[in-house]
């Protein structure tokens, strides 16, 4: 088995249309093109063998230290040898007035001290690991497959040698001295070569944008460095041209080394960018929130009023699963699937996020305009027309359907929203006054069939005896007051049945696969959350303080971790963790209501 | 063959082809919508987009019939079938270049591949031949080109 990076040493650089994974070591072992659901070029993390990556690192023994520049998500990892050091900086870059190639990477190499020998070597390979096309073209090594092609400027780091199918070179940078290498890509239309002076001016560009961007971040609460590096993390999920979010940017990192749960994120999850939106809109960022909602508007009008459970990036709702078999997987994990076969669940806890994100949207002043509350009332119909359904729930098992008890909680919020929506809206009370009907039906359901007196909790599903961490979204969604003795009683239950340490399980019964996983990190935060507004400002810190140590190095998080080892397990960096991480901070931080 | 024959095709054509595109979404086959694609380069407002977007419809249908019209002179001839052929041609330019190149780089809305963080558009961009919109787009509009051109090449032929 070749070298795999621990999930834990990437950092994640990206323009808000692809994401790439830089590892401790300078390697860049995943970057899809020209968007984060294309297939990729460097694959590097699924199979170290064929997947391709982009390695830039000294030629002798070296200490890696890295940071983002504050505020940005530009990378910056310092190498240092026993003769000297370099500070290498990762961006993908964004557009400016010059002729722009379609997607440009940069790496700057600059000299802090003394001599150091450096070496990079790319191997591109396009439809994740199946073709090698590397030439050369003039001084520039060009890699090319079907309308896509991508090439490697560089600019004092040495004279490209080819063997192997890949590319690279050998330079030394002095303190003082400067080397630029670059990655740009196009589809469709012929390559632009930018001169250096262009590559290192949009460089610094991107640094200058996103400092702009995260100034304007509205929070002054504790944890500030943590909420902000999530907030930078979630501006990568959005695809800019689409204004789509995507749960993260990668498939098939496993939820268990060796295991079979192995999915691919790179979708828009409706309920995952509901999460977000409010999470944005907590920070003051506007303008992603009215664009996904324009882009929401867009997308379901092909499946209305039934929501899939995740929508392509440009809006398609056919998300085909395939197995991969070529690619041995991140640590022989397979398999490696691309596509989601959980886009034809039926998941109707989606509905009230979404409704929720939708109220949280209008209660902030922004317009709601007719045909999107007309939208939003069919899906409250569609919810008040099939709530009594089961389905599968929250974290899309793949076992018989059942009555989750988050799923019905989320449609009582979706009524509820809804019918709030309505008071200031051109909806019919006849319909506002079933919604209302509906809901009472629902928390009556709840009340009388997902409730344990042994265990003082409720519970998974509809006359279970055992646990979800999606309970804690109960209160979080104000399902009922979070101080109300049935709400304390799950929270605690909770906390004292699916804990360990600062990590929380999502649930401890079957879900229809073969295997254990990790525990899922939002949940930690989630359980800060609820215990912050159930009252218990000081359990809820030190549930924060002790989950936010779980970090990497850089304030990133997967989506689970190895409660034995800490490792990170899933695929990196996650939405929901990071979302749910702004979510718990602003609760925590918020007076006493 | 008249002018003014051809303005009539020509607004009757795009009254044809809007109907067929607006029934197409009812019957969840696109999420193509020609009028909001053209009035949210006015207005950010939904219900307002749409009423401008018709007007602009109506008058780029009538110029394109004017532009029909000279090649039914330039050919020599005219009928529903030479008109349906130009509305093919029609169909594919609107789906590849149109649509797909000049509105996005025109729309102050609309995002195209090159949008990047640094921007936050309101509409996702077509796509080519607006497979973006739903996978039967392409041949929506293609068949609605084929109705509008076979309109407009049957009314200019009857006078």
């Amino acid at each position: 088995m070749g070298r795999y990076a621990p999930i834990r040493d990437y950092a994640v650089i990206g323009d808000g249309r692809t994401v790439a994974l830089v590892a401790r070591d300078g390697a860049i072992d995943w970057l899809c093109l020209p968007n984060m659901d294309s297939a990729s070029v460097f694959a590097a993390v699924l199979d170290a063998e064929r997947g391709g990556t982009f390695e830039l690192h000294p030629t002798q023994r070296y200490e890696a230290q890295r940071r983002y520049r504050p505020g940005t998500n530009v990378l910056e990892t310092t190498f240092t040898t026993a003769s000297g050091s370099v500070r290498v900086t990762d961006a993908m870059t964004l557009p400016d007035a010059n002729l722009v190639p379609l997607r440009e990477l940069a790496r700057r190499v600059e000299g802090l001290s003394g001599r150091v020998a450096m070496e990079w070597r790319a191997t591109p390979r396009f439809e994740y690991g199946k073709r090698t096309c590397l030439e050369r073209r003039g001084e520039i090594p060009v890699a090319a497959h079907g309308s896509d092609g991508v090439a490697f400027p560089s600019w004092g780091a040495g004279t490209p040698e080819y063997r192997d199918g890949g590319v690279g070179g050998r330079f030394e940078v002095t303190a003082g001295g400067r080397a630029l290498l670059s990655l740009i890509a196009a589809r469709d239309e012929p390559l632009v070569l930018p001169p250096r002076a262009h590559v290192e001016s949009r460089l610094d560009g991107t640094a200058a944008f996103w400092e702009r961007w995260s100034a304007r971040l509205t929070y002054a609460g504790p944890w500030r460095d943590a909420v902000v590096r999530s907030a930078l993390a979630l501006k990568l999920l959005v695809f800019a041209p689409s204004g789509a979010i995507a749960a993260a940017p990668t498939t098939s990192l496993p939820e268990a080394i060796g295991g079979e749960r192995n999915w691919d994120y790179r979708y828009c999850w409706i309920r995952d960018s509901s999460f977000t939106i409010e999470a944005l809109l907590q920070l003051g960022c506007r303008d992603e929130a009215t664009s996904f909602f324009w882009w929401f508007m867009h997308a379901t009008r092909l499946t209305r009023p039934r929501l899939r459970v995740l929508y392509r990036l440009d809006g398609g709702p056919d998300v085909p699963e395939r197995v991969l078999d070529h690619l041995s997987g991140y640590r022989g994990s397979r398999p490696v699937r691309v596509g989601n076969a959980a886009a034809g669940q039926l998941q109707l806890d989606t509905f009230g996020e979404l409704l929720d994100a939708a109220f949280g949207y209008a209660r902030r002043g922004y317009r709601l305009d007719r045909d999107t509350v007309r939208h939003l009332a069919d899906l409250a119909d569609f919810v008040a027309d099939h709530w009594r359904d089961p389905d599968t729930g929250i974290w899309e098992v793949r076992m018989e359907p059942q009555h989750f008890t988050e799923s019905k909680a989320m449609c009582w919020v979706a009524l509820d929203r809804a019918a709030r929506l309505a008071e200031a809206s051109h909806v019919s009370e006849r319909r506002r006054a079933r919604w209302l009907a509906e809901a009472a039906a629902i928390r009556a359901f709840i009340d009388e069939r997902c409730w344990s007196k042994r265990l003082g909790s409720y519970v998974r599903y509809a006359g279970a005896d055992e646990l979800d961490a999606s309970l804690l979204l109960m209160p979080i969604m104000r399902y009922d007051d979070p101080t109300s003795p049935r709400l304390t009683g799950t929270i605690e239950a909770v906390r004292r049945e699916l804990s360990r340490g600062a990590l929380v399980y999502r649930y401890a019964g079957e879900d229809g696969l073969t295997g254990a996983e990790g525990v899922f990190v939002c949940c930690s935060f989630w359980l800060a959350e609820a215990l912050a507004l159930a009252g218990r400002r000081d359990d809820a810190a030190r549930s924060m303080d002790a989950a936010l140590a779980l970090a990497n190095d850089v304030g990133l998080f997967s989506e689970e971790l190895d409660p034995t080892s800490g490792d990170f397990l899933g695929n990196f960096p996650q939405g929901l963790v990071h979302l749910s991480i702004i979510s718990a901070a602003a609760a925590i931080a918020a007076p006493p209501s | 063959m008249s002018l003014w024959a051809a303005l009539a095709g020509g607004f009757a054509g795009t009254l044809v082809l809007t109907t067929a595109l607006s029934g197409a979404t009812q019957l969840r086959l696109t999420r193509m919508d020609v009028p909001f694609l053209l009035g949210t380069a006015f207005t950010d407002n939904r219900t307002a987009a749409k009423v401008v977007g018709y007007g602009l419809h109506f008058v780029a249908g009538m110029a394109f019939a004017l532009l029909y019209y000279a090649m039914f002179l330039v050919v020599g001839r005219a009928g529903w079938l030479l008109g349906m052929t130009f509305g093919l041609l029609h169909a594919l330019f609107a789906g590849s270049v149109l649509v797909n190149v000049i509105l996005p780089a025109i729309h102050p809305r609309m995002g195209t591949p090159f949008t990047a963080a640094d921007s936050s558009p309101l509409l996702e961009p077509p796509g080519f031949m607006l497979l973006n919109y739903g996978r039967a787009t392409p041949i929506v509009t293609i068949i609605a080109h084929l109705a509008y051109g076979a309109i407009v090449g049957a009314l200019v032929a009857a006078t």
